[in-house]
C-alpha cells in the first residue's frame, strides 16, 4: 500500500513577482469560508522571511498547504498528513491550486515525505494516474519525482 | 518497518524505555486511563507543548469558529483537543550540536511539522504545527542521534544554557562547557527535579562582563572563576523575567567545580520542599528566594548539601574535545563582495590564533530543512564537528580556519544564510507570540519582520551608534523574547478604543544585554503596534543627536529620565478612530481585525503534578500492562508486574518520607512497614507482604487476584497520598510562616 504522506508541487508560471504578503489575506479568507472541502482549515504562517522557504503556510488537519519558494521555484506545495488515497490527494491538490486562481504549469512536483516507505516511480505514477520520472535530488532529501498526468 | 524497528538497538536503552512508556501513556490516554492533567504534564515533561487555537476555537476576523476535529472530545489535557496541532521542544544542551544531529532535525521537521526548524531564546529547537500522535517517534529519530526532548518543558529543569563561545573565548575564565553538560544529564530525570512547582532554568557564563549566559535572569546562574588557581563558579540564584523581573542573587561568591553539581542538587530539593505549589504565578524560585531572603536561603541549601547522600558523578565532568577540520590560516586577501560587512558583524576572531567563530544569522530564528541539511555539509567542510545554538535565535560555526571565512561566506550566501547583522539591531529577537503561542497577545514575529525590513533598507547609512543596539520582542508580558535585556524591547498588549480592541506594545528602554543581562529596561508606555517602527526611528534619531560621547544607549536613557522618555513617545500612544484608519486594528503580517478571543490558557506553568502522583500513575500503567499479560496467558510476567506495581506506588509514598530511599524491594518493603503503618490502611498494605513474602501467583486465577489486589493497594495509596500531601504543606507553611 502506498503511503498516504505525499506532497504535491504545481508550478506557477512566470516570475514570482507578487509579494508573498499577499496571500496571507487569501488563506485567512479560505479559512473564514472553510473554502477547501474535505479539510477543517486551522491557521496561516508567515514564512517569506526565510530564503527558498514554505513562504506562507495554510495548516488544516488533513495537510499542509503552501505557496512555496523551495528551490526558488515559486508553487503551490499540498502536503497530505491525513490517511487517503493518491487520487483524492491529486484531486485535493488540485483543488486547491484551482481555488487560488494562479496559472501553473503541466509538469508538478510529488514527493514522499516519508523516509521509511518503500515508493518507485511506477508504483506511485500509477496510484496517481500520472507519469513519474525521478528527479535527481540530494540523497537525504525526500524521494522526489516529476509528473505529468497521463491519463 | 517502523522506526522503533529501525532505530532498535541505536538509542541508548534508558532513553528507549522512557519513550517505549510515555507511547504507552498516549494509548492510555486514548483509552481514557489517564487524567488528562496528569497526561498534560507528562507530555510536557517529553517537550510536547500546547499550541494556540488546540481548545479548538480561532477567530476568523469576524466571529469565532469552532475548529471541530476528528476526534473531538478527546483531550490531551485540559481544554486541549487531541488532534489539534501542537508544538514539540527540542533541547539542545548549550546548544551544542553536530552536522547529523542537524540533519536529523531537519528530517523530523520536514516529516512531521511545516518544515522549519524554529530556534528559541535559550538555545533550544521547536517544531511547530505537530500531532501528538507523531511525538514518540520524532523522539526516537532524536534519540538515536543523541538527543533528548525529556524535560524541555513542564515544572521541571529545562535546557541547561551556556555562552556559544565557551572554549573559544577570548576573555573567558575557563571553558564552561563541560560543567554546563555534566550538570545537563545530572540533573535530568533526576528524583529531586521531579516534585517542583515551576520550570527550573540554569545557565551558565565563562566572563562576567560579556552577555554570556545571561545568568542574571535565570533560576540558576553559574559564572566561571578561577581563586587561587583553583577552577569554581560564582552561583546565582532566583533571577527570571516574567511579568515580574527579579535579578538573581548571590548564593556563593566561589565555589570549586566539586561542589557544583551537589550545590545544585540541594537547591533543587529545598525549591521543591519549599516552593510555592498552588499560586502558579509565584512559583518560581524567585518568589522563594525572595520570600526567605538569599542569607536564609542559603543557610537552607547549604544545611541540605550536608545531608546528600555523596554521588560519583559529582565530579565527573568528562571533556568536550572539539577538533577543528582545517588548519589555522590568514584571512587571504581576495575577499567577494558584501564580504567586508559580513566580516565585521559575523566573524568572532577565536583565542586560538588562525581560527574564527562564525554567526549564521537565522532570520527570527528560522532555518528551513533543506538549509539545515546544507549548513551540515558546511559544518563538516569547514568546521569539523562544532555548531552551538545561541540565545539570539543564531547557530555558530566554530573553529572555522580564517583562510577558509572567504568561501564559507560564499557558500553561505548561496545557501540563503549569508547575511550580515548579526548582533546589530538587524538581528532582532522574536518569541513565537501570536504566531504559535496560547498566550501571545501581539504579534511579535509581524513586527520582528516589518522592523527587520526596514531597517535592513538603511543598514549601511544608520549611525554606528544605532547598529549596534539591540531589539528584542515578546508577543505577552512573559518575557519569552527577553525584551527586558535589550536597548529597545516590546511586549505585547491590547487597549480598547471604543468598541474595538487595539494591539498595543509595551516599549522598554535601557535594559542591559552585557554584564549577564546587568540591567532590565525601563516600562515606559504602551504604543499601538503600527506605530511602533515609528517609536524606533524617533528614539534611535534623538540618541544618534543627544549622546554625549561614548554614552551608551541605556546611559542616555537614564539621563533622558523616564518622564522625558515618555514625553518622546506620548504622541505615537495615540490612536485613529477605527472609521479614521482601521489598519491600527489589525496587527502586523495579520488582517484579521485584532481580538483578545483566541487567548488561551498557557502551558509554560505546566499542571501541579507531584513527583508522588507520578509515581502512582506509573503504578496504574505497570497494573494495566499487568493485565494485558494476563489476557495474553504470559502469567509470570504479569505477576511481576503487578507485584511491580505495588512497589512502586510503595516506593513514591516513602520517598515522601526518606527522599533518598532505594528501589531495592526488601528496602522499599521494609521502610514502608516501618513510616507508612499508621497512615496505610493495613488491610490493603497486607497484599504487598503477602506476595513479597510469599511465592509469586502462577496460576491465571492467582494472577488475576494478584492484579484485583494491586489495584486495591494503589487505592489505598492515593489516600494515603493525600494525607501525606497535607502534612508536607502544613510543615512547609510553619517553615515559611517562621
Amino acid at each position: 500500500m502506498i503511503t498516504h504522506k505525499i506532497g504535491i508541487k504545481f508550478f506557477f508560471t512566470g516570475p514570482a513577482t507578487k509579494p508573498l504578503a499577499e496571500y496571507i489575506p487569501v488563506f485567512h479568507g479560505w479559512i473564514r469560508r472553510q473554502a477547501l472541502a474535505g479539510h477543517l482549515l486551522i491557521d496561516v504562517h508567515d514564512y517569506s522571511h526565510v530564503h527558498h522557504g514554505p513562504g506562507i503556510l495554510l495548516v488544516a488537519h488533513e495537510a499542509n498547504l503552501s505557496v512555496d519558494e523551495a528551490e526558488g521555484r515559486r508553487g503551490l506545495v499540498y502536503l497530505r498528513k491525513q490517511p487517503a488515497r493518491p487520487p483524492e490527494i491529486l484531486a485535493a491538490a488540485r483543488q486547491a491550486v484551482t481555488l487560488l486562481g494562479e496559472p501553473v504549469e503541466p509538469t508538478f512536483e510529488v514527493f514522499v515525505n516519508d523516509r521509511l516507505a518503500p515508493v518507485t516511480a511506477a508504483d506511485l505514477g500509477t496510484a496517481l494516474g500520472a507519469s513519474l520520472t525521478p528527479k535527481p535530488v540530494d540523497p537525504r532529501a525526500r524521494p522526489t519525482f516529476l509528473a505529468t498526468v497521463s491519463r | 518497518m517502523t522506526w522503533k524497528e529501525k532505530l532498535a538497538g541505536q538509542i541508548p536503552p534508558a532513553w528507549a524505555e522512557e519513550i517505549d512508556i510515555y507511547e504507552t501513556q498516549l494509548e492510555l490516554r486514548k483509552l481514557g486511563k489517564i487524567d488528562e492533567k496528569l497526561f498534560a504534564e507528562t507530555r510536557l515533561r517529553r517537550g510536547a507543548y500546547g499550541q494556540r487555537y488546540d481548545n479548538g476555537q480561532r477567530f476568523d476576523g469576524f466571529r469565532t469558529q469552532q475548529l471541530r476535529y476528528p476526534k473531538a472530545g478527546l483531550t490531551k489535557g485540559p481544554d486541549t483537543e487531541w488532534d489539534a496541532p501542537g508544538m514539540q521542544r527540542i533541547k539542545i544542551p548549550f546548544g551544542g550540536l553536530n552536522p547529523t544531529q542537524l540533519e536529523t532535525l531537519a528530517d523530523v521537521a520536514e516529516e512531521y511539522s511545516d518544515g522549519i526548524l524554529h530556534i528559541t531564546t535559550r538555545q533550544d529547537f521547536q517544531l511547530h504545527f505537530v500531532h501528538i500522535e507523531d511525538t514518540p517517534t520524532i523522539m526516537r529519530r532524536l534519540a538515536a542521534v543523541g538527543i533528548t526532548t525529556r524535560e524541555a518543558c513542564g515544572n521541571s529543569v529545562r535546557n541547561v544554557t551556556a555562552c556559544p563561545l565557551s572554549g573559544v573565548c577570548r576573555t573567558e575564565a575557563f571553558d564552561v562547557t563541560p560543567y554546563a553538560k555534566a550538570l545537563t544529564f545530572f540533573l535530568l530525570g533526576h528524583p529531586d527535579t521531579q516534585d517542583f512547582g515551576r520550570k527550573f532554568k540554569p545557565a551558565f557564563s565563562g566572563c562576567e562582563d560579556e552577555a554570556c549566559g545571561l545568568v542574571h535572569m535565570h533560576d540558576f546562574g553559574a559564572v566561571a572563576k578561577i581563586q587561587d588557581g583553583r577552577r569554581g563558579f560564582k552561583v546565582f540564584v532566583g533571577g527570571g523575567l516574567g511579568a515580574v523581573p527579579y535579578q538573581a542573587k548571590v548564593l556563593a561568591e566561589f565555589l570549586p567545580v566539586e561542589e557544583l553539581l551537589p550545590t545544585a542538587q540541594a537547591i533543587a530539593r529545598v525549591f521543591a520542599r519549599l516552593g510555592e505549589k498552588q499560586n502558579r504565578a509565584r512559583a518560581r524560585i524567585k518568589f522563594l528566594v525572595d520570600k526567605l531572603g538569599i542569607e536564609e536561603f542559603k543557610r537552607l541549601v547549604f544545611a541540605e548539601r550536608q545531608t546528600l547522600p555523596p554521588d560519583p558523578r559529582w565530579t565527573q565532568f568528562p571533556p568536550i574535545e572539539e577538533k577543528p577540520i582545517q588548519p589555522p590560516g590568514s584571512l587571504p586577501a581576495e575577499q567577494p563582495p558584501g564580504f567586508p560587512a559580513w566580516l565585521a558583524t559575523n566573524v568572532y576572531r577565536q583565542r586560538q590564533s588562525g581560527y574564527a567563530t562564525v554567526t549564521v544569522a537565522c532570520p527570527l530564528g528560522d532555518i528551513t530543512a533543506t538549509q539545515a541539511r546544507q549548513l551540515a555539509d558546511l559544518v563538516r567542510r569547514f568546521s569539523g564537528d562544532n555548531v552551538r545554538t545561541s540565545v539570539e535565535q543564531n547557530l555558530l560555526i566554530r573553529w572555522v580556519s580564517e583562510q577558509d571565512l572567504p568561501a564559507l561566506y560564499a557558500e553561505l550566501q548561496r545557501i540563503g544564510l549569508g547575511e550580515h547583522g548579526a548582533g546589530t539591531i538587524l538581528d532582532m529577537t522574536a518569541c513565537p507570540g501570536t504566531d504559535t503561542c496560547k498566550l501571545g497577545i501581539a504579534s511579535s514575529r509581524g513586527l520582528a519582520r516589518e522592523l527587520r525590513a526596514r531597517l535592513a533598507g538603511q543598514f549601511f547609512t544608520l549611525d554606528e551608534a544605532v547598529k549596534g543596539l539591540k531589539i528584542k520582542m515578546s508577543g505577552c508580558f512573559n518575557s519569552c523574547g527577553q525584551h527586558h535585556l535589550a536597548d529597545i524591547g516590546f511586549y505585547g498588549n491590547s487597549r480598547t478604543i471604543g468598541n474595538h480592541k487595539v494591539p498595543h506594545f509595551q516599549v522598554l528602554f535601557g535594559g542591559q544585554w552585557t554584564h549577564n543581562a546587568g540591567r532590565y529596561g525601563l516600562a515606559i508606555g504602551s504604543v499601538p503596534a503600527k506605530n511602533i517602527p515609528a517609536v524606533v526611528e524617533r528614539v534611535t534619531g534623538r540618541y544618534v543627536n543627544e549622546r554625549q560621547p561614548g554614552e551608551t544607549f541605556p546611559a542616555f536613557i537614564n539621563r533622558l529620565g523616564k518622564a522625558e522618555a515618555r514625553r518622546m513617545i506620548e504622541d505615537l500612544m495615540q490612536v485613529p478612530p477605527y472609521e479614521q484608519d482601521p489598519t491600527f486594528y489589525s496587527d502586523w503580517g495579520d488582517p484579521r481585525e485584532f481580538s483578545m478571543g483566541d487567548i488561551g490558557t498557557g502551558e509554560c506553568a505546566g499542571e501541579v503534578v507531584s513527583a508522588l502522583q507520578f509515581e502512582l500513575s506509573a503504578a496504574e500503567r505497570l497494573n494495566f500492562e499487568a493485565q494485558l499479560a494476563h489476557e495474553a496467558g504470559q502469567f509470570a510476567k504479569a505477576d511481576e508486574l503487578a507485584y511491580g506495581a505495588m512497589l512502586q506506588a510503595a516506593h513514591g509514598l516513602v520517598r515522601e518520607l526518606w527522599l533518598d530511599v532505594p528501589h531495592e524491594p526488601a528496602v522499599v518493603v521494609a521502610e514502608f512497614k516501618t513510616r507508612l503503618a499508621g497512615l496505610f490502611p493495613a488491610a490493603q498494605a497486607a497484599y504487598l507482604y503477602k506476595r513479597h513474602e510469599g511465592a509469586p501467583a502462577a496460576t491465571a486465577e492467582a494472577v488475576h487476584r494478584l492484579i484485583e489486589e494491586a489495584q486495591l493497594f494503589i487505592e489505598g495509596a492515593h489516600v494515603c497520598a493525600d494525607k501525606l500531601q497535607q502534612q508536607k504543606a502544613a510543615a512547609r507553611d510553619a517553615i515559611l510562616k517562621k
